[in-house]
């Protein structure tokens, strides 16, 4: 297997507060990462590297082996999904213009192409056809979720970020979202990066486990050795309720 | 009055029609322009936050000049006329345009917005697609409250030789009509209430979303969109400018009677067509510029002033001197001088008839004997100016018994009812056809000479020398008295002035 994203001496400062100090970390293909730590620990920052929509203060990151710093941006953005926290949908768009955002930011020419790509991934999400020309307010909060998934993936990327996205639903909901989720990441083999600050959600979901504290990594490993053998006692305390019983 | 202003409106729908069309004319142009430019301008600032500041500071600190000061302010750029206006109400109407693009702009959620940057929106394509549509409520509001707030200022641009329907209230207020006044207002305050409502229910239709709705919405656009074309054509369309002759007048009844005139008989005579701007503001101070630039083609000026205020000589100018007047208006402006009409719009000093008999009055010199026995009343200004009273007093070395401050419109009322008993006046005021009044001759030669007559472009009358001729018709056929009795028709017995222009045309056998 070969590495989707490298993180090599990354370092992020606001002002005088040092968010990331010193951050290195290989990442291969095909792995579910799911990144978990308390608020403010920096997993959303190092997300947020990845796509470069923040700029490191020191160090580099790289993305099928090239450096960032040497790639457009737009286009890095464009290759890569991207779904945030509540997911956030477009409000004056109907679902299907959400789920065509990206397509449609490439080109708006091949729309038989587009409309296909709409249809199979409503369809992968579950999501009715009948949906199309609702608007994000018209459905509830587990569709918003699933048009969500849809549109992060609707351009096909080979790397798919999230940022707590199942944060705003309930626990029903958002258990049948991970298992689609699960299920979605087995089928297509891409790279996923997963904020949450559920451990539940990172064991459930993840094939590996990035556990972060004050910007550093406590852990990097699959789920039975996080809970088989933490690491620190920061992953000690997190994975205390599972000494017994492993999740399901 | 209601019934006054209906049938006004009714009689008068192709005065009022063209009006409102040139009103709707100036308040669109204005209108699109500030929503390109200010929406722009709320854009970039939303974008670069460190200008917003600054940049609402001088578009706030533009709106705060009074309206009046910043047409005066305009006038040495732009000229007189429509240009001026649209420019001034863009100024005006870019404030709630870019405050409220810049609101709208800045609240709309930033995680939207950084869903949209971390998919991979380039910045305009965040702008356009993702922003200004979720802004789109809050510019509309501003839209909204500007176009209502331009169509009400573009009443004043007729203040500047501008069109619209200002011109009607600007007419009522100089020629003493109330009804006219009250009818331009009216037709504002509806055009602002109509185009708001449609504003309004394009803002609703653009709300709804269901699928039935939207192909309305676009049959709807495709619809509006087509008429706009049309009308633009039909406005645009009438072309042959240079047949056209542009006469001004300043804002005083006799020259309303006059522009009215001058257009009666050009188009009679002539096949050339006059295009009459009626009551520029601030007459010769603003016309002349305008006519330098040559905007207008031609405007009923007074000999006294165009020596003080144009010619900028000083001293009393006396007919005299008309040969040296028209010799430097053609050497050095290129305007010349056709047509006098042969009445004399100067100061003069009036007695109440039954004094003037009875002590025997025919000139001011003869006041000497008898000023210490009669009251002098005059508006406030009179009593201040340099040219007033003292300048009276002094210059006939006379002493009133008593003087009395009047309100102009009520100064003929209080000489008649022996209130007063001397007053100044102007020698063609309306009212001193029917008062019982006598004018003294001023035979001291204290007051300039302010004849009438047509200042003209040289340039016009080369290309049409027919014109000369039409003007020359003029010359000498309006006695004071005349021009007394026509005032008085319009100012109050509320006749139309092109009625009493063509009315009189028509007793001394001009016009057919």
């Amino acid at each position: 297997m070969s590495t989707a994203v490298e993180f090599r001496h990354l370092r992020k400062v606001y002002g005088d507060t040092v968010v990331i100090p010193d951050f290195s970390l290989c990442i291969e293909k095909g792995e579910f990462v799911t990144i978990i730590g308390s608020s403010g620990c920096g997993k959303t920052t190092v997300l947020k590297m990845i796509n470069g929509l923040y700029e490191p203060s020191g160090g580099d990151v790289f993305v099928n082996g090239k450096n960032i710093r040497d790639l457009d941006l737009i286009a890095l953005r464009r290759s890569i999904g991207y779904s945030i926290q509540g997911s956030v949908l477009f409000p004056h768009m109907t679902v299907e213009q959400n789920i065509a955002y990206v397509p449609n930011l490439w080109n708006r020419r091949d729309r038989e192409k587009t409309r296909r790509a709409v249809d199979k991934w409503m369809d992968i999400v579950g999501l009715d056809a009948g949906l199309k020309e609702r608007y994000p307010a018209e459905l509830s909060g587990g569709q918003q979720q699933r048009v969500g998934i849809a549109r992060a993936l609707a351009a096909s990327p080979e790397i798919l970020l999230m940022d707590e996205p199942f944060g705003a639903v309930d626990a029903i909901t958002r258990g049948q979202l991970q298992k689609e989720l699960k299920q979605i990441y087995e089928k297509t083999g891409i790279t996923v990066f997963f904020v949450t600050h559920d451990i539940d959600e990172a064991l459930r979901l993840g094939t590996r486990i990035l556990v972060m504290d004050r910007g550093e990594i406590q852990q990097y490993g699959t789920p039975d050795e996080v809970l088989r053998s933490p690491k620190t006692d920061y992953v000690k305390m997190l994975v205390a309720r599972y000494r017994d019983e492993p999740p399901t | 009055m209601l019934k006054e202003i209906g049938s006004l409106l009714t009689g008068k729908w192709d005065f009022f029609g063209s009006l409102l069309l040139e009103h709707i004319e100036i308040s669109t142009a204005a209108i699109l322009i500030a929503i390109v430019f200010g929406g722009l301008t709320g854009i970039l600032i939303s974008e670069y936050r460190r200008t917003a500041k600054p940049t609402l500071s001088i578009v706030n600190f533009l709106y705060t000049i009074p309206s009046i000061s910043m047409l005066g302010f305009l006038i040495p750029f732009s000229g007189i006329g429509n240009v001026t206006a649209v420019i001034a109400l863009t100024i005006y109407a870019l404030l709630p345009m870019v405050r409220n693009t810049y609101t709208g702009m800045t609240n709309v959620d930033p995680a939207i917005l950084e869903a949209a940057k971390g998919m991979g929106s380039t910045e305009l394509q965040r702008i356009i697609r993702i922003q200004l549509p979720l802004a789109m409520p809050v510019i509309m509001a501003g839209i909204r409250n500007m176009v209502t707030m331009t169509i009400a200022l573009a009443g004043i641009a007729s203040f500047i030789g501008a069109g619209g329907l200002g011109v009607a209230i600007y007419r009522g207020i100089t020629t003493n009509n109330a009804a006219m006044t009250i009818s331009g207002s009216f037709l504002i305050a509806v055009l602002a209430l109509v185009v708001d409502f449609v504003l309004g229910f394009v803002e609703k239709r653009a709300g709804l979303r269901g699928r039935r709705a939207r192909r309305q919405n676009r049959f709807m656009a495709v619809a509006a969109g087509i008429l706009a074309v049309c009308v633009i054509c039909a406005v645009v369309a009438p072309g042959h400018k240079d047949r056209v002759i542009h006469v001004a007048t300043k804002p005083m009844t006799e020259q309303y009677i006059l522009g009215e005139m001058l257009k009666a008989m050009i188009q009679q005579d002539t096949d050339l067509k006059v295009e009459l701007t009626q009551g520029v503001g601030g007459g010769t101070s603003n016309i002349e510029p305008a006519m330098e630039k040559g905007e207008f083609d031609l405007y009923p000026e007074y000999t006294g002033t165009g020596w003080n205020m144009v010619l900028k000589r000083d001293g009393l100018y006396s007919e005299k001197e008309f040969d040296t007047l028209r010799n430097d208006y053609e050497k050095n402006l290129n305007l010349t001088w056709v047509g006098m009409y042969g009445f004399n719009d100067t100061f003069g000093i009036a007695v109440r008839g039954e004094i003037a008999e009875k002590y025997g009055l025919e000139s001011c010199s003869n006041l000497k004997r008898v000023a210490s026995q009669l009251v002098f009343g005059a508006e406030y200004d009179f009593f201040q100016r340099k040219d007033g009273y003292d300048m009276l007093c002094k210059t006939y070395g006379l002493k009133f018994r008593k003087t009395r401050d009047m309100d102009m419109g009520l100064k003929y009322q209080a000489i008649s009812n022996g209130k007063v008993d001397i007053m100044p006046i102007n020698t063609t005021d309306g009212q001193l056809a029917k008062a019982d009044v006598t004018v003294l001759r001023d035979d001291l030669h204290m007051y300039p000479s302010y004849r009438c007559g047509n200042v003209v472009q040289m340039e016009t009358l080369e290309k049409h020398p027919e014109l000369r001729a039409v003007l020359r018709k003029f010359n000498g056929i309006i006695t004071n008295e005349d021009m007394q009795k026509m005032n008085y028709q319009v100012e109050t017995q509320k006749k139309e002035p092109a009625a009493v222009a063509k009315a009189f045309l028509k007793k001394k056998g001009l016009l057919r």
